[in-house]
């Protein structure tokens, strides 16, 4: 059923035509990031199976090809990677779909992308873990994503919680990846993997589609090219594009140059790459918030339960009293610290519903610790969060 | 006659030059430069049939041959 | 062939090589130019095509910032996973992955097999030196039985690969094996795995005098004395190392065939198969 979206038997078939037209459609969360990814430009896709977003590389070795793209599947996650590091080089985005496993097998790769400011998406379908865990929903890996890489650099993560976000998210990552020369993590839970909503796809020419700089446009001929200067974020010469640039990370100076190495090298090397990201956290992080206004408590949530989270605060709002007030987190990292403190006034409790033992609560903790009295996990495992367990668990802890 | 140039600041003294040369037209230095390397020197240029061996076999790519007329 | 190394950086200068003197590392980048150069002159391949990928280890260093092509210096045993990403990106690449036998043979042998298996347009030049040299001379798959290293001090009790035994199995379609002491034999395979669409496997045997502690004089004759030509099997092979082709076929490349996939949804003619 799947290879009849997007084929067609008509006359005049370019690659073009085989985008999605405008309309509602009605696909699984796995699909419709394919299909953002597509239209943000995307078009190599490699990847290795793993449950559960096995959907997204079947959906994407039917769908790539037709508009012009390729697909593999690669040997094992960390060649999935590293192929996107080739393409993304090569100057074609790149994305890879996987779970935890194959996520902790990425980070290396991860961390070689962040210092070369390689732009490229990766999405996890995160499962239960540690270990093989199990094949159902968790946002056991929102950690990780921020530090599993190694070296500590920063990264931006997304939290989609809608098939609809699914589609705009993977738009938003890829340029985001684009503009800030960073790899790009997409976190999804297997529920909103897995779920099937109606999909509303505008026309191509409405989306923005954001391309990296090259010393080319701003006029930088090679000669006069230093691979990590010109700016916050470098232009980026691609392979193929005349400039003879060397792909390394290894410490570097702002002309690529790896020999010459320095404390104060090295000090001004990370300190920049932080300050890419980090220093720009109002520009790249967004929340959504509702009944701020006066609120008791609060609920910060993320990803697929802000959706039941929503339902209870609204259920709290229209029945038994309870003033809740609700954040959700649309970016992960870089943690938007200073925006909640700039809207949070002084609360009683801030509890955060998550799939894990309690994550995201930390950097809410740190942020927020001198605006509540005390901030409260409200962890699940295995099944996402209802709006009566989210409410009933509120009540137990404020009566 | 050929003339042997030597890059001091690529060799590294390892002598394979010397060794492949099939006429036998270089040899070692009988100093030690201030790198603490043995550079080869012109033994018998007129030797040197230009074969391009040692050109091709330097690791450091510090070795060329210049053909002189007669 | 120095037009084709970056002497000079903005900060200062970027040679010598960093490569021990006698390396065999420096004379395969040197055998590599000549290939390289022969087939810029010839007009075969343009000069921006060329993309050099190399994964980590003293063989990974050619590329290092000495380079004046594209390059990258990947991550060990990775170069062969992308250097597939930039094929997906653009096939026209002209790529050559310096690899070491650790970073092929070990974390690397992965993606070897997969890469001979696809046929992919890379040439792999895999420099053998049997030990891992750039960590202090540690064992490698490719030790030789019995030999001492630094973590086989009571002797290697493990056989070695055939690298080339190992790529041809998996499909490469152009596999041989030279060493540092055969420069026109390694040129002209560098040439000829250049022109071939699809994986080229060439191992060239490199000396590492450091750790073998030997001349680099005293390891390149070793080369000559100790290898037989496998077209010359008949004669006693007995603690002689086969070099020469192994093999030379036509295969259709991964890129080559998977624009069919692509190029199929442009006929409009065809009903589209479920």
């Amino acid at each position: 059923m799947a290879k009849k979206i997007g084929a067609h038997d008509g006359e005049n078939r370019t690659h073009d035509s085989y985008f999605l037209k405008p309309g509602r459609y009605y696909l699984q969360g796995n699909q419709a990031c394919i299909e953002g990814a597509l239209m943000a430009g995307c078009r190599v896709y490699a990847g290795y199976p793993i449950t559960p977003a096995v959907e997204t590389m079947e959906y994407a070795s039917q769908r790539f090809p037709q508009v012009g793209g390729r697909f593999i599947q690669m040997e094992d996650e960390i060649a999935s990677a590293c192929a996107l590091i080739g393409s993304s080089w090569g100057g074609v985005k790149a994305l890879t779909a996987t779970s935890g496993p194959g996520f902790s097998l990425m980070q290396e790769t991860i961390s070689i992308a962040v210092m070369s400011e390689t732009p490229m998406v990766i999405i996890d379908i995160q499962r239960a873990g540690p270990g093989q865990g199990y094949i159902t929903a968790s946002q056991q890996d929102v950690m990780q994503a921020r530090w599993g890489h190694h070296g500590g650099g920063p990264i931006i993560a997304l939290a989609p919680s809608s098939v609809q976000e699914m589609f705009d998210l993977t738009i938003e990552a890829f340029n985001l990846s684009e503009q800030w020369r960073t790899p790009v993590l997409v976190m999804v839970e297997e529920t909103v993997g897995h779920m099937r909503e109606p999909l509303v796809i505008p026309p191509r020419d409405a989306i923005e589609v954001i391309e990296r700089k090259k010393p080319q446009d701003l006029g930088i001929p090679p000669q006069d090219y230093l691979p990590w200067g010109h700016g916050v974020v470098a232009p980026m010469a691609n392979w193929g594009d005349g400039y003879n640039v060397n792909f390394v990370a290894l410490v570097h100076l702002e002309d690529g140059n790896i020999a010459r190495y320095s404390p104060q090298a090295n000090y001004h090397c990370v300190e920049r790459l932080q300050n890419k990201i980090e220093g720009n956290v109002d520009e790249i992080s967004r929340i959504e918030t509702k009944f701020l206004e006066g609120c008791k408590h609060l609920i910060i949530c993320y990803g697929a339960v802000s959706r039941t989270a929503m339902e209870a605060v609204i259920e709290a709002h229209e029945g038994n009293g309870l003033e809740l007030g609700y954040i959700r987190l649309v970016t992960l990292w870089p943690f938007p610290e200073e925006k909640m403190r700039k809207i949070v006034g002084n609360v009683d409790t801030i509890f955060v519903p998550e799939m894990n033992l309690g994550m995201m609560r930390h950097p809410i903790t740190e942020a927020l610790r001198d605006r509540c009295k005390k901030v409260v996990s409200i962890p699940s495992f295995g099944i996402l969060h209802s709006p009566e367990y989210i409410l009933s668990r509120i009540q137990e802890e404020t009566s | 006659m050929n003339k042997l140039w030597i890059d001091e600041r690529y060799c590294k003294g390892c002598l394979i030059c010397i060794d492949v040369c099939p006429t036998k037209a270089l040899a070692a230095s009988q100093e030690i430069n201030s790198k603490g390397y043995i550079l080869p020197v012109e033994k018998d240029m007129k030797r040197c049939k230009s074969c391009g061996l040692c050109e091709v076999m330097c690791p450091d790519f510090a070795i060329a041959i210049e053909e002189v007329e007669g | 062939m120095l037009k084709y190394l970056k002497e000079e950086g903005p900060l200062g200068p970027r040679l010598p090589l960093i490569f021990c003197p006698g390396c065999g590392s420096g004379q395969v980048l040197n055998y590599t130019l000549h290939a390289v150069d022969k087939l810029i002159e010839e007009d075969e391949v343009r000069r921006e095509n060329f993309l050099f990928i190399s994964g980590i280890g003293c063989s990974g260093r050619i590329t290092s910032h000495y380079l004046n092509f594209d390059s990258a210096w990947t991550i060990h045993g990775r170069a062969l996973a992308v250097a597939t990403g930039a094929l997906l990106a653009n096939p026209a690449f002209k790529i050559v992955v310096f690899t070491g036998d650790g970073d092929t043979g070990s974390i690397g042998g992965n993606h070897f097999i997969h890469a001979c298996r696809r046929n992919i347009d890379v040439t792999i030049l895999c420099l053998n030196n049997g030990l891992y040299g750039m960590t202090g001379g540690q064992h490698a798959p490719t030790t030789p039985l019995g030999a001492i290293t630094t973590t086989t001090p009571y002797s290697n009790r493990e056989e070695a690969f055939d690298l080339c035994k190992l790529a041809e199995i998996a499909g490469a379609p152009y596999v041989a094996r030279w060493t540092t002491a055969h420069p026109q034999q390694v040129i002209k395979s560098i040439m000829k795995g250049l022109r071939k669409k699809g994986t080229a496997l060439i191992e060239i045997l490199s000396q590492c005098p450091v750790h073998e502690k030997m001349s680099p004089v005293t390891l390149l004759k070793g080369f000559r004395t100790k290898t037989i030509h496998v077209n010359k099997a008949k004669e006693s092979t007995v603690g002689k190392t086969f070099i020469g082709e192994f093999c030379d076929l036509d295969k259709r490349e991964w890129n080559e065939s998977y624009q069919e996939i692509i190029d199929q949804f442009l006929r409009t003619n065809d009903k589209i198969d479920e």
